[in-house]
């Protein structure tokens, strides 16, 4: 790592010295919006002029890639009013901006928004002739909010200037106007056109398939000598250190969930892997800079050799949560099988955490709504578990139920509006050429629906099938009551069912077989429903921050699992599962037909960081990893932990600033998160030697 | 068909072989190793394992339970509200173990691992032992073993196994006794045995602060081992403080009478310098 690199960490990531040239001012527009009736496309654009206008540009000297804000906070464009008016008449996903979505940002990067607005005007001009006036107030936006990222380049050029730098400056005068000619200046033009995108209001912005699109721009200055490896290595770290410096401004659940994925490695649309120089630069700096941005994930397949499994546990060994793994064969064909073309799902990639979304054409919502599988069985416990003590007739019952609840999550979702987004819009494909903000919907306009507490579920089914119906040894009232009271009076069938009856995530068919059954029950219930957009649901098994937020809505389960506990986090065994072994682990959650339920969500492990020790146990780790992917899993999240370490990190936090811990599809400080999220992860397994 | 008894089922255990593995423990040793980790390895009979330091003292498995899987314990297993009470020790049939260690096979074929015998001691449970190993075939067998017991026993184990881990606790038979309750005669034979069979093997030496860890013992175990044609490397594991992290589980009382905290003397290069491969864990 070079001295400058250290400094720039030391700067943005240690001591945030960057912080003080943010603007103590506070933009406010809504009531003035709400003043002038504008159209909520001129509103939207109207923010993201006065945004980038207050913008003041800051540069460190000797920086090689400019951009930071100095706005914290991005305005409303409605008043409370007129946003609950919105609200009553529109069904609003999370604040109503686009989000989880990747843009493609190499066609503008080549081209530069000069191009694109050349091309918004010819557009404008076929309208004018039509007078659809939508369209063209579309185009116009695109046209003025153009100007305004130019205008705010252009501040930046002025600094260069300012400051003597006369590189920088070259290399804004260039990018994002005109195309980028140099890796260095697609890095610069990159940064501007995603930094725009979090000042227009859209959020989780990923980043997608960087080592495939980038490439060209990096070979072709390796082999014309314009940069070597070391300058090339140097800029991309920098590069890298930018997404974390307004992270923290950037809306998400907890400090680290703001969607910035990277997506490496795969097979291209025509079928050959992509894995590049870059993709293992990447993987490298990424090792070498110990940042939870930007969030590394690598697509592999039945193909992937072990050299880059063994890449990828070299970074797991950092204990950032990096990288995740999403497998191509399950994936694509799952994808397929939704309607995704070939070529697009072929060039997936991965949204805010392992949702799998296209780039450039994708308006998919993949994180609309979430179904609790232990509610489910909570109310067919209490409603028909007395009727129906015979197993196979109680599935039935949880499978209606299951249909019910994704009946009532589709059902209200009706009239979605999402805030226009001109400038996003120009990075997706098709807008300016149909003169349609992405807003309106895309290629792709698909909804994607978590699957909470899959492992919690089957443990309370086995229990069901296990004690209730085949050994009798349990009525159905006496559970009933026994979860009721919280097992309040009831310490040994409390044990028993908590400690000796079967679980999922021990290879065990009796178990594992009632986890399928229910994964195919949503995927089904969700199978031949479109939605108001002529888009599918996509069934997943991740759960978000839903493994809190939903285990509130029931008390205590029929797996012994008390009131107030936690489910475990995506698709894995419950927390309190006494578990065999990681073997086992993957056996059981590689049997469901996961392609029918392909929204995303991994199986989350982790390991105890002594299993990283040496090369040979590393490479151990890589085949395990290997092995899950070879037995069909389709997506894993991974990482080194140390419970010891976590629990003074709680004690003592001062002492443990930089340590980094995997959520449920991004990584976070663990020192920043609440409380609640610290618990769960340590109570999370964690595998030994 | 032989019945045994094991304690434990480990699955990827990444030091006991090559590839990924799984390791049964058996349970039962004849040796008594002052630095033994495994406590609830020595004993033949099932036995109580509590996980004292989570308690909370509820005082629910003291309470007579009448339930026949208790009735040899001092506590009921069946009603901790922590899951901190069991009993630990499973017997099996050997073809029984087998059936149930073949269902990691296809993860073990495509990792290259296998199964490893551990414990306990192995060789202590020979019918067991020998019917395991044949049952097992063709997944790839390693056993780790103190290497006590008869040659006879010892050439049929090495015979059925792909490889041997080996330990040599100290050369010097006083100490080897002062320290593990049985004289080193018999497992030098073994090893001399194993040696001369050409058979894949490691060698392993735990390093114990103060006990076994002089430059003199470990050059007299190089000088044992080299020009061993079956040796893959010498494995020297130093001695780790959670030693004695389960005795009170077992409600046994960790007494080594060495310096545990003293600072181990580590000599690679003795083995390096007899041409031997040699790593550190």
């Amino acid at each position: 790592m070079k001295q400058r690199i250290k400094d720039l960490l030391d700067y943005y990531i240690v001591t945030k010295k960057h912080h003080q040239f943010r603007q103590d001012i506070k933009l406010e527009m809504a009531g003035e919006f709400a003043r002038m009736e504008l159209s909520p496309m001129a509103r939207a654009s109207e923010r993201l002029m006065r945004v980038l206008d207050a913008e003041k540009p800051i540069m460190l000297v000797g920086e090689k890639i400019v951009g930071q804000r100095t706005i914290k906070k991005v305005p409303d464009i409605f008043t409370n009013t007129e946003w609950d008016e919105i609200k009553r008449k529109h069904y609003i996903h999370e604040s109503g901006n686009v989000c989880n979505i990747n843009p493609d940002y190499i066609s503008t990067i080549k081209v530069g928004l000069e191009e694109r607005k050349r091309e918004a005007q010819k557009r404008l001009e076929k309208c004018n002739a039509s007078c659809d006036c939508e369209k063209i107030e579309f185009l116009r936006s695109v046209i003025y909010v153009i100007d305004s990222v130019l205008g705010f380049a252009h501040k930046y050029y002025e600094e260069a200037l300012r400051q003597d730098n006369i590189e920088l400056a070259e290399i804004l005068h260039q990018v994002p106007r005109y195309g980028a000619r140099t890796f260095h200046e697609a890095l610069q033009s990159f940064r501007i056109l995603h930094f725009a995108l979090w000042c227009e209001g859209d959020y989780h912005n990923t980043i997608g398939r960087f080592d495939q699109y980038m490439y060209p721009y990096l070979k072709a200055d390796l082999e014309e000598g314009r940069l070597n490896y070391d300058a090339a290595f140097d800029l991309l770290e920098e590069f890298f250190i930018s997404f974390n410096k307004d992270s923290d401004l950037y809306p998400g659940v907890q400090q680290g969930d703001n969607g910035q994925s990277l997506v490496l490695g795969g097979i291209n649309s025509v079928g050959d892997d992509i894995f590049n120089l870059l993709s293992e630069m990447c993987l490298k700096a990424s090792k070498e800079l110990k940042l939870i941005d930007p969030k590394i994930n690598l697509r592999v397949h039945k193909n992937t050799t072990m050299d880059v499994y063994e890449l990828g546990t070299e970074l797991t060994k950092e204990g950032l949560g990096f990288p995740q793994y999403s497998n191509d064969d399950q994936v694509i064909r799952g994808l397929l099988d939704k309607g995704y073309d070939l070529q697009d799902a072929r060039n997936y990639v991965v949204a805010a955490c392992w949702e799998f979304i296209v780039p450039g054409y994708g308006m998919d919502i993949p994180n609309i709504g979430s179904l609790s599988f232990p509610k489910v069985i909570d109310k067919c416990l209490h409603e028909n578990l007395s009727d129906c003590e015979e197993f196979d007739l109680f599935m039935n019952c949880v499978r209606q139920q299951i249909k019910k609840e994704c009946d009532d999550i589709a059902g209200g979702i009706k009239n979605l509006w999402m805030i226009p987004a001109p400038f996003i819009s120009i990075l997706m494909s098709g807008c300016i050429e149909n003169a349609k903000d992405i807003s309106m919907g895309a290629k792709y306009n698909n909804f994607g629906i978590h699957g909470t507490g899959l492992a919690t579920a089957a443990d309370s089914l086995a229990v069901i099938r296990k004690y209730v119906s085949e050994e009798k040894t349990l009525e159905p009232e006496q559970l009933i009551r026994a979860v009721d009271n919280d097992f309040e009076g009831f310490d040994e069938l409390y044990a028993k069912l908590r400690y000796q009856a079967p679980k999922m995530g021990n290879d065990d068919d009796y178990v594992d077989s009632i986890g399928v059954k229910l994964l195919n029950a949503f995927a089904e219930a969700l199978s031949n429903r479109k939605n108001e957009r002529g888009g599918c649901y996509r069934a997943g098994t991740g759960s978000a921050m839903y493994y809190l937020w939903q285990a509130d809505e029931i008390g205590a389960s029929a797996d012994g699992r008390k009131r107030g506990e936690a489910f475990g986090a995506n698709y894995s065994p419950s927390l309190f599962a006494k578990l065999k072994g990681p073997i086992s682990v993957i056996k059981s959650f590689v049997k469901p037909n996961i392609t029918e339920a392909i929204n995303g969500g991994p199986l989350t492990m982790e390991f105890h960081n002594s299993l990283f020790r040496d090369e040979e146990s590393q490479s151990k780790v890589a085949m395990l990893v290997k092995s899950f992917i070879d037995l069909g899993g389709h997506q894993l999240q991974l990482n080194a932990v140390n419970r010891e370490i976590l629990f003074e990190a709680q004690k003592c936090p001062e002492n443990y600033r930089n340590l980094i811990v995997r959520i449920w599809g991004w990584s976070a400080y663990f020192i920043e998160l609440d409380k609640e999220y610290q618990d769960h992860v340590i109570k999370r397994q964690e595998y030994t030697v | 068909m032989a019945k045994g008894i094991i304690f434990d089922i480990k699955e990827f255990t990444i030091q006991d072989g090559p590839g990924i593995r799984i390791t049964v423990f058996f349970k039962g040793c004849s040796l008594r190793c002052q630095w033994c980790h495994n406590p609830e390895g020595l004993s033949f009979e099932p036995e109580l394992m509590v996980r004292e330091s989570s308690c909370i003292h509820c005082g629910k498995c003291r309470i007579g339970c009448g339930h026949a899987e208790c009735k040899s314990f001092s506590r009921c297993l069946k009603i901790c509200p922590l899951g901190l009470v069991k009993a630990v020790g499973a017997g099996f049939d050997s073809s029984e173990l087998a059936v149930k260690l073949k269902m990691y096979q296809d993860f073990i074929k495509i990792n290259q691992g296998g199964i490893t015998l551990s414990g306990g001691e192995p060789l202590a449970q020979p019918e067991f032992l020998i019917d395991l190993l044949r049952e097992l075939k063709p997944l790839h067998t390693a056993v780790e073993t103190s290497g006590y017991s008869s040659q006879q026993l010892f050439r049929q184990v090495a015979e059925l196994a792909d490889l041997i881990l080996f330990d040599i606790k100290h050369t010097n038979p006083q100490v080897h006794r002062q320290y593990t309750g049985v004289d080193n005669e018999p497992i030098l034979k073994n090893l001399d045995l194993l040696i001369k069979m050409g058979k894949k093997f490691i060698a392993r030496v735990p390093l114990i602060p103060g006990v076994n860890d002089s430059a003199e013992n470990m050059e007299n175990t190089a000088i044992l081992l080299r020009n061993a044609s079956g040796l893959e490397r010498v494995e020297l594991m130093p001695y780790n403080l959670f030693a004695g992290a389960k005795y009170t589980v077992v409600g046994k009382k960790y007494a080594p009478s060495f310096n545990e905290k003293a600072e181990v003397c580590i000599f690679k290069e003795v083995f390096e310098k007899h041409d031997i491969k040699c790593s550190v864990l």
